[in-house]
């Protein structure tokens, strides 16, 4: 490929994404329904255009409302409004109130427009950088949503990705002093500051990564004196465009942050909503075309999300910066209690560069596979061999097929049938096998899936079912299985790993005591069957005459034990890391064995000699004992992968639960408690078993080829 | 170079303590249950030790635990379906393992592709496909029934096992005895099996406790007193307990005490070949 022709492609594909951008936010703009919040920011806009109107400079000084917000994003609302005829100010509401449905359109287009164009800026200027997380970018519903509403995402989500790139700019010219890149990064650092204070996790990010690289490059004195001249520019531009803070900084800068602070702790709509820690978690893999089927065409969102998990580690090689930008952000909002979908767009552009760098993982995997393909020998198979395997396979077979590939590809065919729980009597009468073998052999039509139906004689649905019932476990009621039960397994096998590999690490050391006295008791929880160790937990939580419930009685309201329970009675997602303990408990031994046997094959003369040489405890543990441990536990991480993904005896043990906060195996076994109209599906059951099987596979395989080991291997 | 220091000692000490409280923190609570004399019903304090200590509930438990079935019989069945499960998934899995490890044919890969996804087929999918075939061989609430359940359960994760163990040993070993005259089986039987026997063995032990401990699809199947397993009266006996059955609750505390400690003493004596055939044998390769 020449050059021409590369850059051409380059340019098309950044006017893809551009038009895609443009297509989809103008969509937005027209379609979507008004908002919370919307009415206050066109409010404010109408205040500011007003003031510009009668150019009343000074009045710049006292007008903002809503004042925990600063002025500049709607300052740029009433920029958009100066074209428009003056209305009459939207009424006030409180913060609580429902959106108003009666806003002047002629006010709503063009402030919603302006948004939507710095929304498309984001996206051109994030494709010039790399095409493919323009074009995630464009396509990502949520954040499309919120940059074409009259919100103040648009404009700092714009400066936002401005300071970072411009950041980055200034840092491949490998000069050490201030150049106008840095100076553009720091005016838009301001800016972001000056339209939302939240936007601003960037500059954390940037200041993280230059920390980083002073370390490396140990330039630690000078590399503070310009990042101080950066921040110091950055607070200066910050001031010059809020100019509501001019009169009286201190007082109005407390106040607006300390709004925050006091409303995320006690305004009552935060409260209401009861969003467990972890939802901007799941936020990320959700997509507003659940409220909004008609505006947005695909929930593009969770699969970005997905990707972006793949692409990290590449990224982080090859641009650190916007693996911190994300790791921060989202360590920020899982531990802010205020926890608004909005937020989730300032990390939706580091996001798509993640998602971006899968592609280019996934591009470069499959050229290489194209290359081995036409080197590989093809095999040969010997027919004496083969002659000589039957007497083998034969008796194994029959069993194997008969015991365990047969639930297989009944849970498989069943999946095809709308079987439920009012046509049992004709299922097991042989109408499972009817409906399969006509429906396949086109007899009978194919009928649609339906969930909530309970029709008394089976049908064949083909694979209709399959994106219904991954729609239904992907999101219903408000609430996806599917993410609990991803999330339950990726905290419990973490935490299990976490514990494992820190007792293990723990009693490696040198000559310490009762060595073999805490091994032989940290072993007791795996011994212990599971569901006995499942239920001497149950025997702690239960209510009412549980360990921690008797104890309330004995110690009092004012105990530890009283607060816990308190607690968790507020805020049920809590159960989570109550449901984690036993997990936990009974998982870690596993993982503190496989990693001392790890720890056994590394040799301490190494270690010895690395420390001689200066190697810190962190880097000896980074270069010698990391790597060597790493063969043995990612296969016990397959393992312990699986079990939780599965994991049904704790939660049946723990029964007494409402299903939401359970894996799908147990919604699977007790689909009463969980699926409410679509209880009793039997069909959906099985559906799900296979959606299960059919993810752990991709698991399995992605982790094994990923890491090179795990079952899979030849 | 030297054994570590006295403070770094003693902050290891307080770690692995505070680690062995948690472990040790549901244990006891269900043990104060099992030793606690004066239960009636459910507990109705807080204490840490038992308020009368007695040995009465394990005398109980051990004679009639669940309903009027004796403790004998329990453990009889227990022990039965175990074994015969973890030996149907041994023997009949066993030459499957062996063809997989040792011979080269058609849709061998899409064979272990097969035994792989049904090792990742959650437990529940058993459910309606088994109760099926076990109606239809009319064994569904017999032990048989349950033994093959419970076969079908282990079956993938020993074949898994035994190809590994197989693959281990070196092919060479069963050609040189090919020349020398030995049939297939012979070499099989004489020169591979006790080769791979210790691993067999292992996995045959897990099989062996998977069916000891399970309970659900047991009672799914099973309708008479006298086809329950240990396991599964436990479960009963809380499923009674959380609706407000009589029994006192020292019974479910001393009957969890007395069915894990023969599994304790086995996973402390073999904990190292334990681990090594759960990681599907990754690691002994």
């Amino acid at each position: 490929m020449n050059k021409t022709f590369r850059s051409l492609i380059y340019i098309l594909s950044i006017l893809l994404a551009v038009i895609v951008a443009i297509v989809l936010r103008q969509r937005a703009v027209a379609n979507l329904p008004i908002d919370f919040d919307e009415d206050d920011y066109l409010r404010a806009g109408q205040e500011y255009a007003h003031l510009i109107r009668i150019s009343d400079w000074s009045g710049f000084l006292e007008t903002n409302y809503r004042p925990e917000h600063p002025p500049l994003a709607k300052i740029v609302i009433g920029l958009s409004l100066l074209s428009a005829e003056e209305k009459p100010l939207v009424p006030e509401a409180a913060t609580s109130a429902g959106p108003n449905k009666f806003l002047p359109s002629v006010l709503v287009k063009p402030a919603r427009t302006l948004n939507a164009i710095l929304g498309v800026l984001t996206v051109a200027i994030l494709a010039a950088i790399n095409p493919l997380a323009g074009l995630f970018l464009a396509a990502h519903t949520l954040t499309t949503k919120y940059v074409s509403q009259i919100m103040l995402e648009a404009l700092p989500a714009l400066t936002s990705l401005i300071t970072a790139t411009s950041y980055l700019k200034w840092k491949q010219a490998k000069r050490s002093g201030v150049n106008g890149w840095l100076i553009l990064s720091a005016i838009s650092l301001g800016l972001t500051a000056a339209s939302k204070y939240l936007y601003c996790v960037v500059g954390i990010a940037i200041l993280a990564d230059w920390l980083l690289d002073a370390r490396e490059k140990e330039t630690l004195k000078s590399s503070l004196r310009t990042a101080a001249i950066w921040g110091l520019l950055a607070i200066a531009i910050f001031f010059a465009f809020d100019p509501y803070l001019w009169p009286n900084p201190i007082a109005r800068l407390g106040e607006s942050i300390f709004f925050h602070a006091g409303y995320a702790s006690g305004a009552a709509e935060v409260e209401d909503a009861g969003f467990p820690i972890w939802q901007p978690i799941f936020w990320l893999f959700f997509s507003p075309r659940v409220w909004h089927g008609k505006v947005f065409p695909f929930p593009f969102d969770p699969f970005i999300a997905t990707l972006a998990l793949f692409g990290l580690k590449r990224l982080w090689t090859k641009e650190r910066l916007y693996v911190l930008w994300l790791g921060i952000g989202l360590a920020f909002l899982l531990a802010w209690p205020t926890k608004w979908p909005q937020y989730i767009v300032i990390l939706t552009v580091p996001l798509s560069l993640a998602a971006a760098e899968t592609i280019f993982i996934f591009g470069d995997n499959l050229r290489r596979w194209r290359q081995t393909r036409k080197t590989r020998a093809r095999v040969h198979y010997n027919k004496t061999e083969i002659r000589r395997a039957i007497p083998w396979l034969v008796p194994g077979l029959i069993t194997f097929a008969i015991l365990t590939l047969f639930p297989l590809i009944f849970q498989f065919g069943v999946s095809m049938t709308n079987f439920n729980s009012a046509s049992i009597r004709d299922g097991f009468n042989g109408g499972i096998w009817r409906s399969i073998s006509s429906g396949l052999t086109g007899k009978l039509p194919t009928m649609p899936a339906n969930l909530t139906a309970h029709p008394d004689k089976v049908n064949f649905v083909g694979l209709n079912s399959y994106p219904e019932v991954f729609k239904f476990i992907s999101y219903s009621n408000n609430w996806s299985i599917l993410f609990f039960n991803v999330l339950w397994t990726v905290f419990s096998v973490l935490l299990q790993c976490g514990l494992g590999l820190g007792v293990a690490l723990l009693l490696w050391q040198r000559g310490v005591r009762l060595g073999k006295f805490w091994q032989a008791l940290f072993i007791l929880p795996w011994a212990i069957p599971e569901m006995i160790g499942a239920m001497m937990w149950v025997n702690v939580f239960q209510r009412d005459w549980g360990w921690l419930y008797l104890a309330v009685d004995k110690f009092g309201e004012s105990s530890v034990f009283a607060v816990f329970v308190n607690a968790l009675n507020q805020n049920p997602s809590l159960w989570l890391a109550v449901f984690l303990l036993p997990a936990v408990w009974y998982g870690f031994p596993f993982m503190m064995l496989a990693a001392s046997t790890g720890l056994k094959t590394v040799p301490r003369e190494v270690l010895d000699a690395a420390a001689i040489d200066g190697a810190g405890i962190w880097q000896a543990f980074r270069y010698v004992t990391w790597p060597m441990l790493l063969p043995l536990l990612l296969p016990a991480v397959i393992v312990r992968g699986i079990f939780a993904f599965n994991q049904f005896y704790l939660f049946q043990a723990f029964g007494f639960r409402n299903a939401t906060l359970a894996t799908l195996s147990y919604n699977v076994f007790n689909p009463a408690r969980g699926f409410g109209a679509a209880g009793g599906q039997f069909a959906i059951s099985a559906t799900i078993n296979i959606i299960t099987v059919i993810l752990l596979m991709i698991f399995v395989l992605l982790f094994s080829r990923w890491t090179r080991s795990g079952p899979v291997r030849e | 170079m030297r054994n570590i220091s006295f403070p770094r000692q003693l902050a290891t000490q307080i770690a692995l303590t505070v680690v062995g409280l948690f472990v040790m923190l549901p244990i006891w609570g269900m043990a104060r249950l099992a030793f606690d004399g004066s239960l009636k019903g459910r507990p109705t304090e807080f204490r840490w030790l038992p308020k009368v200590w007695s040995f009465d509930a394990f005398m109980q438990v051990l004679d009639k635990p669940y309903q009027s079935v004796d403790f004998h019989v329990l453990l009889r069945n227990s022990l039965l379906v175990s074994l015969s499960a973890a030996l149907i998934a041994i023997l009949l899995g066993m030459s499957l393992a062996y063809a997989f490890a040792r011979f080269r044919f058609p849709a061998r890969q899409g064979g272990l592709y097969a035994l792989l996804l049904t090792a990742v087929l959650p437990p529940v999918a058993f459910m309606t496909p088994l109760y099926i075939i076990l109606s239809l061989l009319h064994v569904r609430t017999t032990l048989l029934g349950l033994i093959i359940t419970y076969a079908a359960f282990a079956m993938p994760f020993c074949i898994w096992n035994m190809r590994a163990a197989f693959q281990a040993i070196p092919k060479e070993i069963e050609e040189a005895a090919f020349l020398d005259g030995a049939g297939d089986i012979t070499s099989f039987i004489f020169i591979t099996l006790p080769l791979a026997l210790p691993s067999i063995a292992v996995a045959g032990l897990i099989a062996f406790l998977m069916a000891y401990s399970e309970f659900t699809l047991g009672w799914l199947f099973v309708e008479k007193s006298e086809t329950v397993t240990l396991a599964m009266s436990i479960y009963a006996i809380v499923q009674t307990q959380y609706s407000g059955g009589a029994q006192p609750w020292s019974y479910l505390g001393s009957l969890a005490i007395i069915m894990s400690i023969p599994v304790v003493i086995i996973f402390l004596i073999f904990q190292r070949t334990l681990l090594e055939r759960m990681m599907f044998g990754s690691t002994a390769e």
